[in-house]
């Protein structure tokens, strides 16, 4: 430690000396807390988990050795594969419904239009509540018999929102919208109001219309704010977890058993915490690869400003 | 050199704080267990609680070694114990449906066999009825003292519903074939379903596989022979129940109904439907959420007979009780054993009687008449006491490593998700033991 804080010390005293040009990076010291945070914290239970994927435990005893048991019988279970493409369909949707929705909202929240503050204020109350609440007001308000699809036969028909695939996802994308697309519009608003004036000033003179201003200016400018938001959601959606296991648990059968619940399902309902801690793997596999691929694509890797020249 | 110091305390409070940090995200250790003579009561969170306080407030009243009682919300009841059971944390007593929810803690060898107990106080085991104490006997030891009300499963009913509709309680599988056929006729559901929470659905199976094959088909399947499963009976079981899903008796939107938040109950009082096939805890929840209707227009009957089933028509099926069993590593084993006594007093069977549970005492019978309603309290002990058969839940009689993939296969049968060989696969597919 002391080593640390020695250099540390010299490194510190440097700019206070004025010596002007060189600018001091912060020591490692610094580093330290999160650190070990991540190694006691994300690091630690990871190689727990990878050494737990190889036994067989039910919690009671002593984990019993198992060999390539759990992985072989992943490679063989149609649940898992199912689930990982439920994972990534939700994921998918989730981006789709959210994006252009917060998009818009942020850019309409960056303007300076009458009643904009209190309506943004309210469109951000859905991000203060808690998942768990979220999902269980939803819950209530989609019962059939005594929630909305009663009231509104001709759009729901006889209300089994949560009876069929397709409308069980319908309804995890849609709440996770409900909940999620504040803090992105959030985002968006910011990014929008430091979009410089003088470009907007300059097309007005070219005789751009608004419409055209929002898809030559202000989205072009939005670019690298999409890719953060993209990747926030993305990461989100594939760790959604709170709002299934209230609103469907997996549920009708296993439709929308995603990978994280179906993790869950099978450590802490099943009580087999090896097959848990296998799926818990490929979990962090598929997401791992998936954001280096968002990575890649997108180019966040190599993000250049886009106020050059301004 | 001052500033040197202060950084290196810095960064040794930096680790102590993360230490400390992950110490607290270990779970409160150290609290509990260390104290001198207490021993810690878990108990799974419902409105029965109030006997248990009770109970434990007696207790405490004249014994010099305390209990505490502390409580687990349902739903994640199972969930935690196990986490917790194998741990510091674990509890000295605990409350549990025997069978299969004990069962891989007697494997693990944590469990205390009663019979050391029941040697010293033959009462222990003589003062209850002798079918619901045996549902906690496992490899011939005894594991749990019966601490709850016995739970069968009960057609209950809307009795205005079925007056109007010139019905009343089936009796058959004809009959309640009959009453679907004329509420279905007049748009209200015949029969409520919580179908979201997975195992109200399976009390449908439980008892069409009795009345139709007896309790013997399910007997052998847990006993490993799983081509029970594939039999005639089975099919025939099966058969029953498609024909009862098709004919609209749950409605076409029974998945995305609950009993746990309070849909299918709410379903019954307000007259959206029919019947609804529930263990006897039904009355006490009617009674919370609806106490007008719980009182005079809650109607009750056993699951109607089905014609050349070779299942006794007395059968019932549910929980026979629940049970508290103890650990291996209680340090106070004596006052434990004392604690479990109250479990057979008068002062536990007038209080569970009050708030509608029954007993599975022997004394029982002599407290029937004070009783939150004592002819529903008179109609479940003549039910059980003449009972030649007491299935317990699916469930509950498999080990809990079974019970999502039962709970999956129920509903997608009920679904037409798969059909009965995808059924029979699933069951087959299950872990016995």
């Amino acid at each position: 430690m002391t080593t640390f804080a020695d250099t540390r010390v010299e490194r510190r005293r440097r700019p206070a000396r004025r010596t002007g040009a060189t600018v001091a990076r912060p020591g490692f010291v610094w580093a330290a807390p999160a650190t070990l945070f991540f190694l006691l914290f994300a690091v630690l239970p990871l190689v727990l988990v990878a050494v737990l994927s190889f036994t067989d435990w039910d919690g009671l005893g002593a984990p019993q050795y198992a060999g390539l048991d759990n992985w072989k019988a992943l490679i063989h279970d149609h649940t898992m594969i199912q689930s990982l493409w439920l994972s990534v369909l939700i994921t998918v949707l989730g981006v789709a419904v959210q994006t252009p929705l917060s998009i818009l909202l942020g850019v309409w929240a960056a303007g300076h239009q009458r009643n904009r503050a209190i309506l943004s204020a309210v469109y951000f109350v859905p991000l203060l509540l808690s998942a768990t609440a979220v999902s269980i007001l939803w819950r209530a308000l989609l019962d059939p018999n005594f929630g909305v699809p009663s009231q509104a036969r001709w759009l729901f028909g006889d209300g089994n929102l949560f009876g069929k695939q397709a409308s069980a996802i319908g309804v995890l994308v849609f709440v996770g919208a409900w909940q999620y697309t504040p803090f992105h519009t959030l985002i968006y608003q910011g990014a929008a109001r430091a979009i410089p004036q003088v470009l907007y000033q300059a097309a007005q003179i070219d005789g751009a219309s608004t419409v055209r201003q929002f898809w030559h200016i202000t989205l072009p400018q939005l670019r690298n704010t999409m890719i953060t938001s993209m990747i926030l959601m993305v990461v989100g959606g594939l760790t959604t977890f709170d709002t299934v296991l209230i609103l469907t648990q997996g549920g009708p059968g296993t439709d929308t058993t995603i990978s994280a619940y179906y993790m869950y399902e099978q450590a802490f309902k099943s009580f087999d915490f090896g097959g848990g801690s296998a799926i818990a793997l490929v979990l962090v596999l598929v997401a791992t690869v998936i954001s280096l691929i968002v990575v890649k694509v997108s180019g966040y890797d190599k993000m250049r400003s886009s106020s050059e020249g301004l | 050199m001052k500033k040197r110091a202060w950084l290196s305390r810095a960064a040794a409070g930096g680790v102590t704080l993360a230490l400390g940090l992950s110490l607290a995200a270990c779970g409160g250790s150290s609290s509990g267990s260390g104290g001198s003579g207490t021993f810690k009561v878990l108990v799974y969170g419902d409105a029965s609680n109030k006997v248990e306080k009770q109970i434990v407030d007696t207790f405490n009243k004249t014994s010099k070694v305390k209990a505490v009682l502390q409580t687990i919300p349902g739903a994640d009841y199972q969930q935690k114990l196990q986490t917790i059971i194998n741990t510091k944390q674990a509890p000295d007593v605990f409350f549990n449906w025997g069978g299969g929810s004990i069962a891989p803690f007697v494997k693990a060898g944590l469990l205390m066999p009663l019979d050391d107990f029941i040697a010293k106080d033959p009462n222990l085991k003589s003062k209850f009825l002798p079918s619901v104490f045996n549902s906690a006997v496992v490899d011939g030891k005894s594991y749990g003292i019966p601490m709850r009300g016995t739970q069968p499963v009960l057609l209950f009913d809307n009795q205005k519903v079925l007056s109007d509709a010139g019905l009343t309680a089936p009796k058959t599988w004809d009959d309640l074939l009959n009453a679907v056929k004329v509420l279905k006729a007049k748009h209200i559901t015949p029969i409520a379903l919580g179908g979201g929470d997975q195992w109200p659905t399976l009390m449908w199976y439980e008892y069409m596989y009795d009345r139709i094959a007896g309790p013997g088909l399910f007997e052998k399947a847990m006993g490993g022979d799983k081509s029970a499963w594939d039999s005639d009976d089975s099919r025939k079981a099966l058969s029953q129940l498609k024909q009862l899903v098709d004919a609209g008796a749950f409605g076409s939107n029974f998945d995305s109904v609950k009993y746990t938040d309070g849909g299918s109950v709410a379903l019954v009082a307000q007259g959206k439907a029919g019947f609804e096939l529930m263990g006897s805890w039904y009355y006490s929840q009617q009674q919370q959420d609806n106490p007008d209707f719980a009182k005079s227009g809650l109607g009750y009957s056993s699951f109607p007979t089905v014609s050349g089933g070779k299942g006794d028509p007395n059968d019932v099926v549910g929980n026979t009780n629940n049970f508290y069993s103890v650990l291996k590593k209680t340090k106070y084993p004596d006052a434990v054993a004392q604690f479990l006594k109250l479990q057979y007093s008068d002062e536990f069977v007038k209080a569970q009687m009050a708030i509608g549970n029954l007993p599975t005492t022997t004394n029982t019978q002599n407290f029937l008449d004070t009783s939150a309603s004592p002819d529903y309290s008179k109609f479940q002990f003549n039910l059980v006491k003449s009972a030649p058969s007491f299935q317990l839940s699916w469930d509950q009689a498999y080990p809990q490593t079974a019970s999502e993939a039962m709970h999956t296969a129920v509903q997608e049968f009920f679904d037409g998700k798969i059909d009965a060989d995808g059924f029979i696969k699933a069951m087959q597919a299950l872990p016995t033991s």
